[in-house]
């Protein structure tokens, strides 16, 4: 479409498109693995909402069931802990971050978060949360519904090739290895 | 674009007439059940209150500055053609994290794990099961950086030129642009798959008005009972092989030079959209009498369901993409 080429050819001159949503700017893979202490493939077991201390906020915890560790040690199920949810007859939202569906795979970039519960949050808001997902060819892809996290290059990078933030999970995998190695 | 996906037989058809009651439309933030979506919206007018610390922000700017930024983004909003929105600003407040019983927007603020990535502001929204909204938060990153390039620390700027960023070798994002777009949030917008749309989830560093699609989005949730520019609506079917297409993006494109806000200062002309219903059905309102192309693309970038959490509200696994663009 026209009007998304222009956007993602601007997008390319400038290198990081500031986004709102949520107002984030997309971070490439490699940034997301620095600045992690922990990246995990997982499934999602089991979820619950939880007010904070003061009563203020509504987190959402889930479970994962861990498949995958490629960066950071962590136990056979993890906990990680999310803005928003649905508790006492209130919902909270923020726009952009999606809680996860019991099932759900994903692969996570995951640090620990202000509140020491033992829990970790996603990097970035929700841009370190990649949903994995089988592709029309049958071989699995990851996204988080940010365009640019595959640090996109104008100079090597048709913009006929973009398409949306999918990438193939293991294009994913050896970059984060490739990054996790530096 | 989902260029090369399978080419399918796509049937779009578009009843362009315009009507004059403006009618339920595309992306309020809020809950789908059957064949109905309930906004969320205010049911009556919020007032809000501003920490106004910048001490201890990435912030080129006065607590004055940051607080005339809020008003102004707050009225921009407030003075959207064929829009009754309200919201009154009810001084300043000590909080340093989320409150429960005041809208309060903050710059210095913890307890929602910010840290220094690209996040840079985010808006909490609670709402009860009725869809009204009880209470929201805008709060701003005080260490935003950008990550994406080297690590560089971000910092809001205010249009003050007595002011600099605190944090030398700061990336510099306008303030009012990112207080705008979270006031869509505020009062019940979530975000828009139209590029140049200020609750388009991903923006330029500039951009600080509103265009077509925001004004549709906050006329149909307040609306103006006696609005300065009658607006109609398009209805249609997005169907695949004779079934409903979930989640399709369509938007109504004018054809023409014509300029009916030209009596509003800064609101840009841009397509009006909406997303399909589960059966496949659409209705875009607020749009001003005009000559309209009508597209249906896949949602799958630059915003893809995520940024919107569309097939979630409507408890369905995902929106439907293997289709290829088409308008009529």
């Amino acid at each position: 479409m026209k009007k998304k080429t222009i956007y993602l050819t601007l997008c390319a001159l400038i290198a990081a498109c500031p986004s709102f949503a949520t107002t984030v700017i997309p971070l490439s893979v490699e940034n997301l693995t620095a600045i992690s202490s922990h990246v995990v493939e997982g499934r999602a077991i089991s979820s619950w909402t939880q007010w904070n201390a003061t009563h203020t906020v509504i987190f959402t915890y889930t479970k994962f069931q861990v498949q995958r560790t490629l960066k950071g040690e962590v136990a056979a199920t993890m906990i990680v802990r999310q803005l928003g949810g649905t508790l006492d007859g209130t919902t909270e939202k923020v726009a952009g971050v999606r809680q996860w569906k019991i099932g759900e795979q994903a692969l996570l970039f995951l640090r620990p978060g202000e509140i020491r519960d033992g829990s970790l949050v996603v990097t970035g808001l929700m841009q370190g949360n990649f949903l994995i997902y089988r592709g029309p060819t049958g071989e699995n892809l990851v996204s988080n519904g940010a365009p640019n996290v595959s640090a996109y290059k104008a100079s090597t990078a048709p913009i006929t090739t973009y398409s949306g933030s999918a990438m193939r999970l293991q294009e994913m995998e050896g970059r984060i290895q490739k990054a996790v190695q530096r | 674009m989902a260029i090369g996906s399978p080419l399918a037989l796509l049937a779009l058809w578009a009843t362009a007439f315009i009507l004059v009651v403006p009618a339920h439309s595309y992306l309020p933030m809020g809950t789908g059940s059957g064949a109905t979506f309930t906004d969320s919206t205010w049911a009556q007018p919020p007032a809000w209150v501003i920490n106004p610390t910048v001490s201890g922000a990435n912030i080129a700017g006065t607590p004055a500055d940051v607080t005339n930024i809020m008003q102004s983004s707050f009225a921009t909003w407030m003075g959207a053609p064929d829009t009754h929105v309200v919201a009154t600003f009810a001084g300043t407040s000590t909080a340093t994290g989320p409150q429960i019983n005041e809208n309060l927007v903050c710059f210095t603020c913890g307890g929602v794990d910010f840290s220094q990535d690209g996040t840079l502001a985010i808006t909490l929204i609670n709402f009860d099961g009725s869809g009204n909204i009880t209470n929201a938060n805008i709060l701003f990153n005080p260490n935003a950086s950008t990550g994406a390039v080297s690590g560089q620390p971000i910092c809001f700027t205010t249009g003050d030129t007595n002011s600099t960023c605190p944090t030398s070798g700061s990336v510099q994002e306008d303030l009012r642009t990112v207080a705008t777009h979270e006031i869509g949030h505020f009062f019940g917008l979530d975000h828009s798959a139209i590029v140049d749309a200020i609750m388009f989830p991903f923006a330029p560093p500039f951009l600080q008005t509103l265009s077509y699609d925001d004004v549709a989005a906050i006329s149909l949730l307040y609306p103006d009972p006696n609005p300065a520019v009658p607006t109609g609506s398009i209805s249609g079917k997005v169907t695949l092989n004779n079934t409903g297409v979930f989640g399709a993006h369509v938007f109504a494109d004018s054809t023409t030079a014509s300029s009916p806000f030209s009596g509003f200062a800064l609101i840009r002309k841009t397509p009006i959209s909406a997303l399909t219903f589960p059966d496949g059905s659409y209705l875009i309102t607020g749009l001003p009498p005009d000559t309209y192309v009508v597209t249906a693309e896949p949602l799958d970038g630059p915003v893809n369901d995520p940024n919107v959490s569309w097939a979630l509200e409507w408890g369905q696994p995902a929106v439907q993409t293997n289709f290829t663009t088409r308008w009529h």
